[in-house]
């Protein structure tokens, strides 16, 4: 396997890995009662059960 | 006092459109979306704010509200929130009322109101600015005094006076603890507000608070009851027997609050506000044609009209010049990639072509948000939305969908939230069916690109923002029926009045519109950075492997005497189209075929579920490595003008023909593409069950409407 190969699968395995990072970690906002779009933000307002 | 205090919180509340965000802003020195028209804000927010002295509290800032009886779930969060019901915090050490300085007897009713939950209290007068132009003088110290030295301070919050006076008084309030006076009831209502908390401490072993029994005793539906854990039937004979002595008092039970507090309010004003009359002045005026009949909906269709073709207009040149940076970058970065031929294609017609396709957008995206920030700031979205409440109002939306439907335009997540101030659960759940239909700002690089690529140049530049307020039309057009079936026969929506406060139409505020510009620039490039860009990758590897020779030396056999540059075109575009995505475009073409897609649309269509937007970066990407060295020296909107049919019975004729076009962006207009939309819908109703049918739904209608446009196009044209 040639230099060239292994670069493209290196970029390309973290980007994969990088992209179901995300989704998992919105995935969990959203388990947790967060915001449920991939913005980033804290906004959280599950009422007291 | 210097110490941090970082364990205090204060709660900013108020009625809506106060400026409570703009202050809270002002306060902390964050950038809270603001909007002049009610209900922007939907959750709570917080930042750290200086008391002025060194000590610094937590400022937490609430969606308006005109009372403590919730009736929407947004109203219940700012109860809970004062009242510590709310998951993972503790009551507030004190409350900053928002009022707004040119209606203060509505205003002070929250804030009478707040005086039975005992906390400390600074009523921040805003908007004063604006009272004193209408002429209205106020008293602030003889209103504190009134109170019983509740600090009272007079500010412009967005002019940035009086912001110091608020944060000595959020200070000294929290050292004074000084209360709003309660309001004295007339004897025989005290009697009932008596024997409600004795009934309640009787049934649950504990006194409950005067705000909670309250609401037991003047709201006609509240869910304090089932939160204190009284029982239904001995609660309902209990205050039965309350109301009946509140008649006796000579009150309607369910008007007597508001009643009495109002004619403290009269007496505690008197004195306090001198002058003032027509506070609409002006407005009313312009109002009398912007919100005319006939003329209104001309207006709007006028200012939509222009407003696109300035985008175009104005983004012209920039676009062009980001184009040929990125061509430029190309041609620098790919000849010293030269050895590595895998990764110069990854890098030129992957990283650079897809992400560069997609960011030539930017200037459009600035320019619009520029226009959009500056009608909604003028005051002129309320007006825009009071306009379509006609609509709404026909098809059985409750009223207060326009501020969702409205916020949907920008991005379906905030106009999902914005859904927590409708207080019938089925007018909500109706509004959030619809809001997915508005077109978001990221179907508009797709409208854009075929715009820029097609309309413009086939039909003259004043089609182009004809052709965007048609797009931006089709998913209203197609929500209104929707809506229409689902509040009619579906969820038979009982219909109800709408009223909308109109804020008062006021020059722009420059720091507030650039400041949304500038955060909607910095998330589509981050989008560019982050997600389109890793997207791209992926892409580009679908469309690159497998890599077999054999397929470029039996090309290159089969054509010995032909051109060096016709060769490697037709090997690129073999390599392509025997790729991973080559063969599962192919695969799944004839589904999209009647929609008049080739494979590489497919492919575009295809992975743009997660995030619509993809599809401009997907196109660039499979056509620059599908066009090889050629697509360098090309702009992605004219090599898609020369791609043609190779194969069928279209062979030899444009892929992007006028019907095509006009199928693939009514495609976008109503297809269900974005994944975090459908995750937000299933949050908000509560399952996957309605984000569900929401997807197959405009899935379904997306494909038969490009398959109509399609086929109904081609046999006119």
């Amino acid at each position: 396997m040639n230099f060239d190969a292994v670069l493209i699968g290196a970029i390309v395995g973290v980007a994969a890995g990088w992209l179901l990072r995300r989704w998992l970690a919105a995935a969990r906002r959203r388990k947790e009662g967060g915001c449920a779009g991939d913005c980033g933000c804290a906004a959280k307002i599950q009422p007291k059960k | 006092m210097s110490a941090a205090e970082p364990g205090r919180t204060v709660a900013l509340v108020g009625n809506p459109n106060t400026g409570k965000s703009t202050l809270f802003n002002a306060l902390t020195g964050l950038r809270q979306r603001v909007g002049n028209y009610p209900g922007v804000t939907v959750a709570r927010k917080s930042g750290q704010c200086d008391c002025g002295d060194g000590t610094k509290v937590e400022l937490v800032d609430l969606p308006g509200l005109y009372s403590l009886s919730a009736s929407s779930p947004d109203e219940q969060v700012v109860i809970d929130a004062l009242s510590g019901h709310l998951a993972d915090d503790r009551r507030p050490d004190a409350v900053v009322v928002v009022i707004d300085a040119t209606n203060l007897l509505r205003n002070l009713f929250l804030a009478s109101q707040l005086s039975e939950l005992d906390l400390p209290v600074v009523l921040v007068l805003n908007q004063a600015d604006v009272a004193a132009e209408q002429g209205v003088k106020i008293d602030a110290d003889l209103l504190s005094r009134r109170l019983g030295g509740v600090p009272v301070v007079l500010t412009s919050a967005w002019k940035g006076e009086g912001i110091a006076a608020v944060r000595r008084a959020i200070g000294e309030a929290l050292r004074t603890r000084v209360r709003m006076p309660a309001v004295e009831w007339p004897p025989l209502v005290e009697e009932a507000l008596a024997d409600v908390a004795a009934g309640v401490a009787a049934d649950i072993g504990r006194a409950p608070g005067r705000a909670d029994v309250e609401r037991l005793l003047f709201d006609s539906t509240t869910s304090v009851g089932q939160r204190l854990g009284w029982d239904a039937p001995r609660r309902e004979a209990v205050i039965r027997a309350a109301r009946d002595k509140v008649r006796r008092a000579g009150y309607n039970p369910l008007a007597a609050e508001p009643l009495i507090h109002y004619e403290r309010l009269r007496r505690l004003l008197e004195g306090v506000v001198q002058g003032g009359g027509n506070r609409t002045g002006g407005s009313a005026a312009v109002d009398r044609v912007l919100l005319h009949r006939v003329f209104g909906p001309i207006v709007f269709a006028g200012i939509m009209l222009g407003m696109f073709a300035a985008v175009f207009w104005l983004a012209k040149f920039p676009m062009e010049w980001i184009s040929g940076g990125v061509d430029w970058l190309k041609s620098v970065v790919a000849p010293t990639l030269a050895g590595l031929p895998m990764v110069q294609s990854l890098v030129t017609d992957g990283m650079i072509g897809g992400v560069g396709a997609f960011l030539a957008f930017l200037p459009q995206i600035l320019i619009l948000f520029l226009f959009v920030g500056i009608l909604e700031d003028s005051g002129y979205m309320a007006r825009a939305a009071f306009i379509m409440d006609r609509l709404f109002s026909w098809c059985g939306l409750n009223g207060k969908s326009f501020v969702p439907l409205l916020s949907g335009f920008a991005c379906a997540i905030p106009g999902l939230l914005s859904t927590r101030t409708i207080e019938d659960p089925k007018a909500r759940l109706a509004t959030a069916f619809a809001v997915p239909f508005m077109s978001c700002s990221a179907r508009f690089p797709v409208y854009a690109l075929m715009c820029a690529a097609f309309i413009g140049p086939l039909y003259g530049p004043g089609w182009e923002s004809v052709v965007m307020v048609g797009m931006h039309c089709v998913g209203l057009l197609f929500a209104v029926p929707t809506a229409f079936v689902l509040t009619r026969f579906v969820l038979k929506v009982k219909p109800q009045p709408f009223v909308l406060e109109l804020p008062r139409y006021q020059m722009p505020k420059p720091r507030d519109v650039l400041w949304r510009m500038w955060q909607n620039a910095a998330e589509f490039v981050s989008r560019a950075g982050t997600v389109i860009f890793a997207i791209t990758i992926i892409v580009w590897a679908l469309s690159y492997f497998p890599r077999d020779p054999a397929v470029e030396q039996r090309i290159r056999a089969a054509s010995p005497g032909a051109a060096t540059e016709v060769v490697d075109a037709q090997v690129q575009s073999a390599y392509v189209e025997q790729s991973w995505m080559g063969r599962f475009g192919k695969a799944v073409q004839p589904i999209f075929d009647p929609c008049g897609f080739d494979w590489k649309i497919t492919v575009g269509v295809l992975a743009s579920f997660p995030a619509r937007e993809v599809i401009v970066s997907t196109l660039g990407v499979t056509y620059s490595v599908g066009e090889g060295a050629e697509a360098d020296s090309k702009h992605l909107q004219q090599v898609m003008r020369d791609a043609k049919w190779t194969e069928g019975p279209r062979i030899g004729t444009p892929i992007f023909s006028l019907a095509a076009i006009l199928a693939l962006m009514v495609f976008f207009a109503l297809c269900s593409q974005c994944g975090p939309t459908v995750a937000t819908l299933a949050q908000e109703t509560g399952g996957w069950k309605w984000a569900a049918i929401s997807f197959f739904y405009m899935t379904a209608l997306a494909w038969l409407m490009a398959v109509a446009v399609y086929q109904g196009v081609s046999r006119l044209a």
